[in-house]
């Protein structure tokens, strides 16, 4: 019995290894239908009269809009909203169809779409090593007549090209696209303070048009600062939030340039295509964060030796390290020392210069303040004690201009930037500021 | 016995029974087989007639993920830096070869095989790499978009030092072909025993220099050591090599006096030298002289 079972399993193997319908359920062999497929993407990319729109949100968060018009000898023209330059001047380079794992659509010389992906930092705002986290080297999933998706083959970027319309395509050409991106000469107002107003609202804001994140700065009812970080794209239109920003009886979902005007630098802008208003520089905030200055002096004093650091100095009228802090020798950071010693029957705090000697940091000079005062508006105010240690003759210069600064009458407002980093802006006229960190 | 048989039967008939004749189809028209075709531009047609034509070398400048590492962010070159690059790299690397050693020498040793990479690559310990070789066939050349000479737009005195530092990496691989083909004598490896690390990532070049070493880098090997003494002689002239080697002063944390250092440089120096004229018969100090020259009238 045993041996007939298993004869009958042996003669059932034998037979079915015999059946030889090895019929391939394709009609063609891969290689044919790749090339075809190959073929019929090509078609499709380069049939588009007024080429193809596209928007991509890089691996940061990031958004931005593209145009690509392909032609069939391997050549792309491209437009993108990542600045002024690139809104306005088409940028010629070369792309081919590629079977990789899968038909690949591959930019493969440097054009717009590059920058974001660029490891240098210095290109595109994002880290050194990996740029925003885009593609230039796609998989093709599905293609039809007037749309095309695409996923990054490195970083995964989902991308749908559009066919563009007429309009669409003028839109970058005649410049409508560059006029959106008047928000980039936000930059070049020299006041801390962005102030955006309608009607009768009023917030700090704070764009990064590397990232393409704008942040709204307020301090709610119960006096607590806010701050709200929301990406945001541009269209042929405006700034656009996909995610409306929202405070109490306020939305903001879209703002649109409606000029910038270069003599007083502010921005005239619609809000929600409807409330017109601006954005321009301010002296002070918007609504003052009245506790941050004893916050700030509190949370370095209630730590034993604990202590704010600045690398760079002031940033005075638009230029950073303005006193040359950084070029003292061995300069390493700037400290603030709340409580540092006591002497006379005065607690004083200290503004000190840290350097490199040898391998070790070492606090050699410095100047001594006055406990600080606290103002009921916002301010503190810092007055000059004394000077500690030798100031070296190289350093006289920064150490003279930074103690000037420092100890102006009208003192400085404190921003709280994150849980262990502030800005110190002069209360004055807000276009002197350092950055603390803890 | 019988089973056997019976068995040894159906197993026959099951294995014959496998053989199948796959037709492998249309195998003229495979897609990507003997690489990838584009429509030829200008560029194609430069290197084809400037590079590939005279000296069989093949340059790879449109993205190609699969000459590139898998783990590092990096892009294709801008179409602009290509040919004055490439040029540049013919007329102080190539020629000057060319001009010292003969035609022959240049076809038969150079890289075959040219990758542009547009950006650097980023390495995860803060490092970045400017340029890699393999095997004596590919090299590697980063950082395409930063190449800038004098008479282009935007240029700086402080892009000389990218320049430079592509001609580095040129020589310094080369240098590597050099040494791979016929050894240098192993006295080299005698000056610097002991002092080669895997540390040197985090000695500075004045340190390396009070060590009797070129750069930081040429601490890390011997080969290193013998491809960076010919690279950097080779970019900074023998007056910039000669500066370098008497501007050392002060004690190494090694204790490695100032003279011990340069007298160490200057025995690398000989053997370089030595090497050059008894291996492949070429006067170094001339193919220095050209060398710096024409790296001059690009940056200056």
């Amino acid at each position: 019995m045993k041996h007939i079972v298993t004869y009958c399993a042996i003669l059932m193997l034998a037979l079915a290894a015999c059946r030889k319908d090895d019929k391939s359920v394709f009609d063609q062999p891969a290689d044919a239908r790749i090339n075809q497929a190959l073929s019929q993407y090509q078609q499709v990319l380069t049939a588009a009269p007024n080429g193809w729109e596209a928007r991509i949100t890089t691996g940061t968060g990031s958004i931005f809009n593209f145009h690509f018009k392909f032609n069939d000898a391997n050549r792309v023209v491209t437009y993108a909203d990542i600045d002024t330059i690139t809104a306005s001047t088409p940028r010629e380079s070369s792309y081919r169809l590629k079977a990789l794992q899968q038909p690949s659509l591959i930019f493969d010389t440097y054009t717009y779409l590059h920058m974001l992906a660029d490891p240098d930092g210095a290109v595109n705002g994002g880290d050194y090593g990996s740029g925003l986290q885009s593609d230039f080297e796609f998989a093709i999933d599905t293609v039809t007549a007037d749309s095309i998706h695409l996923t990054g083959r490195f970083n995964k970027t989902a991308v749908t090209l559009y066919k563009a319309t007429p309009e669409q395509e003028a839109a970058w050409q005649n410049g409508a696209w560059r006029r959106t991106l008047d928000f980039q000469y936000l930059g070049s107002i020299l006041q801390y303070f962005k102030r955006l107003s309608w009607g009768s609202n009023a917030y700090d804001i704070s764009i990064n048009n590397d990232q393409h994140t704008i942040t709204f700065i307020w301090v709610d009812s119960g006096g607590n600062l806010q701050r709200v970080t929301a990406a945001f794209y541009y269209t042929s239109q405006g700034l656009f939030l996909p995610t409306p920003f929202t405070n109490g009886g306020v939305t903001i979902s879209s703002i649109t340039s409606t000029g910038w005007n270069p003599g007083t630098r502010t921005l005239s802008i619609k809000i929600n295509g409807g409330t017109s208003g601006t954005i321009a520089g301010a002296a002070k905030p918007a609504q003052v964060d009245l506790d941050a200055p004893r916050r700030w002096w509190d949370y370095a004093a209630q730590q034993q030796n604990g202590y704010w650091i600045s690398v760079n100095g002031f940033h005075v009228n638009g230029v950073d390290d303005a006193y040359h802090v950084r070029s003292i020798p061995n300069f390493y950071f700037m400290l603030f020392w709340p409580a540092y010693g006591r002497q006379s029957n005065i607690t004083y705090d200290l503004l000190g210069y840290v350097t490199v000697q040898g391998n070790s940091l070492s606090l050699d000079f410095g100047a001594a303040t006055l406990p600080p005062t606290f103002t009921a508006d916002g301010r503190v105010i810092f007055q000059l004690f004394g000077t500690l240690g030798d100031v070296p003759p190289e350093a006289a210069g920064a150490f003279a201009n930074t103690n000037t600064q420092m100890t102006e009458a009208r003192g400085f407002y404190l921003v709280q930037t994150s849980a262990t980093t502030y800005d110190m802006v002069s209360a004055k006229d807000a276009l002197a500021w350092i950055t603390w960190e803890y | 016995m019988k089973y056997i048989l019976l068995t040894g039967a159906f197993l026959l008939c099951l294995l014959t029974a496998c053989k199948k004749d796959d037709d492998l189809g249309d195998i003229d028209n495979i897609p990507g087989l003997g690489g990838d075709s584009w429509t030829p531009g200008p560029i194609d047609n430069w290197i084809s007639d400037s590079l590939t034509v005279p000296y069989n070398i093949a340059v790879k400048y449109k993205w190609d993920q699969g000459e590139l590492d898998f783990n590092r962010t990096l892009v294709p070159p801008k179409e602009e830096k290509v040919i004055p690059t490439l040029s540049a790299v013919k007329k102080v690397w190539i020629s000057n070869y060319v001009a010292e050693a003969g035609d022959v020498f240049m076809k038969r040793l150079c890289p075959k095989f040219f990758v542009l990479v547009g950006s650097a690559s980023y390495n995860p310990d803060g490092t970045i790499t400017l340029g890699t070789a393999e095997g004596g066939r590919r090299i590697v050349l980063y950082t395409l978009n930063d190449f800038r000479i004098k008479g282009m737009d935007g240029y700086t005195p402080s892009d000389s030092s990218n320049v430079k530092m592509m001609f580095h990496t040129i020589e310094h691989e080369f240098g590597h072909i050099l040494h791979q083909n016929v050894l240098y004598t192993p006295d080299f490896k005698r000056i610097s025993v002991g002092r080669y690390t895997s540390n040197w990532n985090n000695v500075p070049d004045e340190t390396a220099h009070q060590d009797g070493f070129i750069s930081a880098y040429a601490m890390s090997a011997p080969d290193e050591d013998f491809v960076e003494m010919i690279s950097i002689m080779l970019t900074e002239g023998k007056g910039g090599f000669d500066n370098l080697v008497n501007s050392i002063t002060g004690t190494s944390p090694n204790g490695t006096t100032a003279d011990q250092a340069k007298d160490k440089l200057r025995q690398k120096e000989t053997i370089v030298v030595d090497y050059f004229k008894d291996t492949w018969n070429i006067d170094f100090y001339s193919l220095q002289a050209r060398t710096r020259a024409s790296i001059v009238a690009l940056i200056k």
